[in-house]
């Protein structure tokens, strides 16, 4: 696809998502949309590491949940202004990647899997441990922390598609960058990779850093937004499986896979999660498994290689 | 110390039932580098089987075993061979993804059609301790404990004395070899795929003799199952029962000593740092990728 | 003039002495061949080198630097590349895609002078009909090229070719053996390990032999060829006299 004609494109979209608010979109509409964006923004995230790197994390959701306790635990109790505390929080969240991936990135595959769950699952029950344990009043447990009132979901709306386009456009960036040239080394070959000159620990540090940011800041957002919140609720594993499941569905490793992936599978979960509740889950396994043995490449990925595909002939 | 004691034997019983379900889990990564993610859904249908067989059928649970044995020998088989296999070659990400799809189907099938409600398989002996000094050993622990070290003890016979144990780990330690000496490796990994489900179908069923179960159950023990064999070293069977034991009891007197929330998160703290310091398990015999 | 050195390289794999004590020295813009039987450590030697592996005693030195137990990453940055046996390319990616992340991480320039590096190199190896192909399509000794290519691209002074002609016939031997010299017109360094005697017997200015991880005999290639151990360690080993 010409550059230019999809540089328009998006400009055309990004337009229309910012006005169409305003041309009487119901509350709904608004609300469903704003969802939409930060699955996007969150799946964008968990992309940004495994799809390029190939690592895969199933822990992503320990840092959404250090950036959500963080923010909440800065407005509730210190007054911090919004802004402000999510950024914080992603800024910590960052920080505690680095002891986190140090160690665990030189672990290959299937462990890194498990040292990463290992972590989110630990952080949940640290944090609904450590008062009673320590005897303290500070992260209130299971009872959880509520945040000052929020604005409405319009606001949300946008803070998301900020958000959104933030990722999508780092991931757009790091494809092109030596940065994502090195990252995607490391995905196809680690050990050649290193011995190309790519310094393969900054490379993976990096990006599971940026990532942890992200994620921190959503989580942020996504606190203020909720205004209750409770180690349930922000560390659950659930929120990793769909990020997996979104980017697997739209293409793990391609710029929009995470948008095609978060967008179609929320629309499943809004049209299913009233009526069957568990359908939708049950529906999710299966695309999981259906995807994985006919179009590992998700939608995109297959796309893009059927195109590759063309263009490589025409050359020819 | 007795509280110590009996907290120690608590746990050693717990960790005997922890590596009897997770043996399997082993022996699925050591021959086909599968990670299993719906480990803990075979720990629930097993569980189930007996559930059922007792309350519709009036069964005693303990000899509803073989059923559980056979059944999930065969839902295993069939999985493996019909799905499980076509990604059996590709990246372990495949692997773990698709078994977790997998997941998903089970444990929220299950849901559907047994709802959320908790459920337990209560005998006429279930209350039944055997007293030795004030230390208190519930009866079906024991017998639980007893018929865990069988399975791992059989499983273990089955792989070292059998003609199918060699074939399996022949395909465990060089597929192609395997291959070319004409093992059908496909169906090597159906049968240890069978073996696997089997053993933590009747895991399973033990543990429905005195713990609460519930379709969600799965997830919490798949996660056990990763500890004690990456405790125990990845692949390495005899290990699950060291990784059990210890984890039993950490877990054991963490609850006892310090908090039983605590315990949670001591297991996945251990667990970290193990697969940091020594992936290779505290025998160091695990298979490290 | 000596570029790359190594003294008392020795490496341990538990109780196996991979290489025992190795001394090897190497001039600029010297072809320097390595042969042994399979197993006497030749492997095991390049990857000390490159950084792989740190060595349990000995120095690697490059350009009068001391470079044992550095990171593979930084040691390519400084000068030496080391192709491998089993070919990695960077499969998902273009063929131009793989040298141009040598450029990029080995060289570090920035994304427009490696662009234009690469598809100089690529026309120089050879493959500049296949600059858009996804790597992991084309044949064998395309790969082996690539190899080559992506080597070249870091900017290595000193590229190591771990059995980089396996598997190739006799005419796609002369056109490989062909393309060395031209990088060594180059200025540029090469130690190339083969089983291919012929190969190796042609285009080395000097043969070390290893066997057991011990280096046995050094010299000429005629000096080495008539050498009574080197004879003897080949003795019921697999040889191709191409």
């Amino acid at each position: 696809m010409n550059r230019k004609l999809a540089a328009l494109i998006a400009a055309a979209v990004v337009l229309v998502l910012l006005i169409v608010p305003n041309l009487g979109l119901t509350g709904y509409m608004v609300r469903l949309l704003a969802i939409i964006f930060l699955w996007i923004g969150k799946t964008g995230c968990w992309n940004m590491v495994a799809g390029y790197t190939g690592y895969i994390d199933f822990g992503a959701v320990g840092y959404f949940g250090i950036g959500s306790y963080v923010t909440a635990l800065l407005m509730a109790k210190a007054q911090v202004p919004f802004l402000v505390s999510i950024l914080i929080g992603g800024i910590v969240s960052g920080l505690i990647a680095i002891p986190i991936g140090l160690p665990t990135l030189r672990l290959k595959g299937a462990y890194f899997g498990i040292a990463t769950l290992a972590f989110a699952e630990a952080m949940k029950q640290i944090i609904l441990e450590f008062d009673k344990t320590a005897g303290v009043n500070f992260f209130d447990g299971p009872h959880g922390i509520t945040l000052p009132m929020g604005p409405g979901n319009l606001f949300f709306y946008y803070l998301g598609l900020v958000v959104m386009l933030a990722v999508v456009g780092i991931t757009y960036w790091i494809e092109r960058s030596k940065f994502g040239y090195g990252l995607r080394a490391i995905r196809e070959a680690e050990h050649a990779a290193e011995l190309s000159g790519v310094d393969t620990l900054k490379a993976k540090i990096g990006a599971y850093v940026l990532s942890a940011f992200f994620l921190g800041v959503i989580g942020g957002i996504e606190a203020y937004w909720l205004t209750y919140i409770t180690p349930h609720m922000v560390f659950d594993v659930l929120i990793t499986i769909q990020m997996v499941v979104m980017a697997l569905l739209g293409g793990i490793g391609t710029l929009f896979g995470p948008v095609v992936g978060a967008a179609f599978l929320t629309i499943i979960y809004e049209v299913l999660h009233r009526d069957f509740q568990y359908t939708y889950a049950i529906i999710v396994g299966f695309i999981v498994v259906v995807v994985v043995i006919l179009m590992p490449k998700g939608i995109v990925g297959t796309l893009n290689t059927k195109l590759g595909k063309h263009r490589v002939k025409q050359a020819q | 110390m007795q509280l110590f004691i009996q907290s120690l034997i608590t746990g050693i019983l717990l960790g005997g039932v922890y590596a009897a379900y997770s043996a399997g889990f082993s022996l699925i990564f050591g021959v086909m580098g599968v990670v299993n993610i719906f480990h803990g859904e075979l720990v629930m249908l097993g569980a189930f089987v007996t559930y059922w067989m007792f309350t519709l059928l009036k069964i005693d649970p303990f000899l509803t075993i073989p059923f559980s044995l056979v059944s999930m020998f065969v839902f295993g088989f069939l999985v493996q061979r019909y799905v499980i296999n076509r990604v059996v070659e590709a990246p372990p990400m495949i692997s773990y993804i698709l078994t977790f799809g997998i997941h998903l189907i089970i444990a929220y099938s299950a849901l559907w059609v047994w709802t959320a409600d908790f459920r337990t398989v209560t005998t006429s002996y279930s209350g039944f301790n055997a007293d030795i000094g004030g230390i208190i050993i519930p009866y079906a622990r024991l017998a639980t404990f007893g018929l865990a070290l069988i399975v791992v003890v059989g499983l273990y016979i089955l792989l070292y004395k059998s003609d199918v144990g060699r074939a399996i780990q022949a395909t465990a330690q060089d597929k192609e070899v395997a291959r070319l000496m004409g093992v059908k490796v496909h169906r090597i990994y159906a049968i240890t795929f069978g073996i696997g489900a089997a053993i933590t179908g009747v895991a399973g069923s033990l543990i429905a003799t005195y713990f609460i179960i519930y379709p969600q159950m799965g997830l919490p023990y798949t996660i056990i199952a990763f500890c004690v064999v990456v405790l125990g070293g990845m692949g390495y069977i005899p290990g699950a029962l060291w990784g059990g034991l210890v984890l039993g009891v950490v877990q054991s007197l963490t609850a006892t000593y310090l908090n039983s929330g605590l315990s949670g998160a001591f297991s996945f703290i251990l667990l970290f740092v193990m697969l940091i310091v020594r992936p290779a398990g505290i025998v160091g015999k695990g298979i490290v990728e | 003039m000596t570029i790359l050195e190594g003294r008392n390289v020795t490496k341990y794999f538990g109780a196996l002495t991979a290489v025992n004590g190795v001394h090897f020295s190497v001039k600029r813009g010297e072809i320097l061949g390595m042969i042994g039987p399979n197993g006497a450590g030749k492997s095991t030697l390049f990857n000390v080198i490159a950084g792989v592996y740190r060595p349990d005693q000995g120095e690697v030195i490059l350009s009068g630097k001391d470079i044992s137990g550095w990171k593979p990453h930084r040691i390519c940055r400084a000068g030496i590349a080391k192709t491998s046996q089993i070919v990695q390319p960077f499969t998902q990616m273009t063929v131009f895609e793989n040298v141009l992340v040598g450029g990029l991480h080995g060289k570090g320039l920035p994304i427009s002078g490696a662009t234009k590096e690469a598809k100089e190199i690529l026309e120089f190896v050879g493959l500049g009909g296949l600059v858009e192909m996804p790597s992991g399509s084309i044949p064998v000794p395309a790969r082996r090229r690539l190899e080559l290519a992506r080597a070249l691209a870091t900017g290595a002074e000193v590229i190591l070719l771990d059995e980089n002609m396996a598997g190739l016939n006799p005419t796609e031997i002369e056109e490989v053996l062909k393309l060395l010299r031209e990088i060594r017109k180059q200025g540029k360094t090469l130690i190339v390990v083969e089983h291919i005697m012929r190969a190796v017997m042609g285009i080395s200015d000097r043969i070390i032999v290893l066997n057991y991880g011990e280096k046995i005999a050094e010299g000429t290639p005629s000096e080495v060829a008539n050498n009574e151990k080197v004879i003897e360690a080949y003795l019921g080993a697999k040889i191709c006299f191409a």
